[in-house]
């Protein structure tokens, strides 16, 4: 598998340095919500754990493993404009946006389910966190695909080369934080009892 | 995937309890190192970058953890 190594080892990550800067800032609010959740559940831990069975697992399943398809397609474009490939960047960052539309359009019907069912964010803490946690992920993922398609849009307008091709990195590097965090919200929200 | 295969099993067979809690929690960790080291290049990084979302999976990583058993106790 091709992984989005830089050519050669650098003191750098991949990518524009203020765009990690703004993953880091992220981050750390992902990691103030995650441990909010964790804490607010040793509250009422069987309330928690009682809602949490009417979450759809194979759901979150499949929006795991559109994310990840995702990265990996991401990593690919990144790997193709190394090498000067911008149409296969193109194509390869099409591609990962097309799994990004999976992952909306599975989180939408979840939403659809529950908002059917009455849930919102008063229902109760659980519900609270669940639906504020999964939205603000959600936004962060639309915002990824918007990045995609404008470094998409600019390699195919032969914007990006072998030697300068910083903006992909620096695309690729946001979204693969929107995947990270997912990584770690699934078992928190969905399994974890 | 496969590490999400599993994680995907232990919730559908509905297991619960603090063992199975922290070693859901271990895999999505594992999980994360791996997404920074091969996802974002991380690994080909020397210094302090190299490091960063090591560091950051143990923020939440121990939060979560110490929030979870104190609620197994």
């Amino acid at each position: 598998m091709s992984v989005a190594m830089p050519p050669q080892a650098s003191r750098y990550p991949p990518g524009d340095l203020a765009i990690w800067i703004f993953i880091l800032a992220e981050l750390g609010v992902f990691a103030v919500f995650f441990a909010a959740y964790a804490f607010a559940r040793i509250g009422d831990v069987a309330l928690f754990n009682q809602y949490q069975d009417t979450l759809d697992r194979r759901a979150a399943l499949i929006n795991t493993v559109a994310l990840i398809t995702a990265s990996y397609f991401v990593v690919q474009a990144v790997a193709a404009i190394r090498i000067g490939n911008a149409s296969g960047c193109v194509r390869w960052l099409l591609a990962g946006i097309g799994m990004g539309l999976v992952f909306l359009a599975v989180k939408v019907s979840e939403y659809a389910h529950h908002f059917a069912e009455g849930v919102t964010l008063s229902t109760n803490t659980f519900y609270m966190f669940y639906l504020s946690l999964t939205f603000f992920h959600f936004m962060h993922v639309i915002l990824g695909m918007v990045i995609l398609a404008a470094v998409a849009l600019k390699a195919r307008a032969g914007g990006y080369s072998a030697e300068d091709h910083a903006g992909v990195e620096t695309g690729a590097s946001y979204w693969h934080m929107v995947d990270l965090v997912w990584l770690i919200l699934f078992p928190l929200i969905y399994v974890m009892r | 995937m496969g590490l999400t295969l599993v994680t995907f099993a232990i919730g559908v067979a509905g297991l619960s309890g603090l063992t199975v809690s922290l070693s859901v929690l271990g895999l999505a960790l594992v999980k994360g190192q791996m997404v920074g080291d091969y996802f974002m290049g991380l690994k080909a990084v020397q210094g302090p970058w190299r490091w960063v979302i090591a560091l950051w999976l143990m923020l939440p990583g121990a939060l979560i953890g110490l929030a979870f058993t104190l609620a197994a106790q």
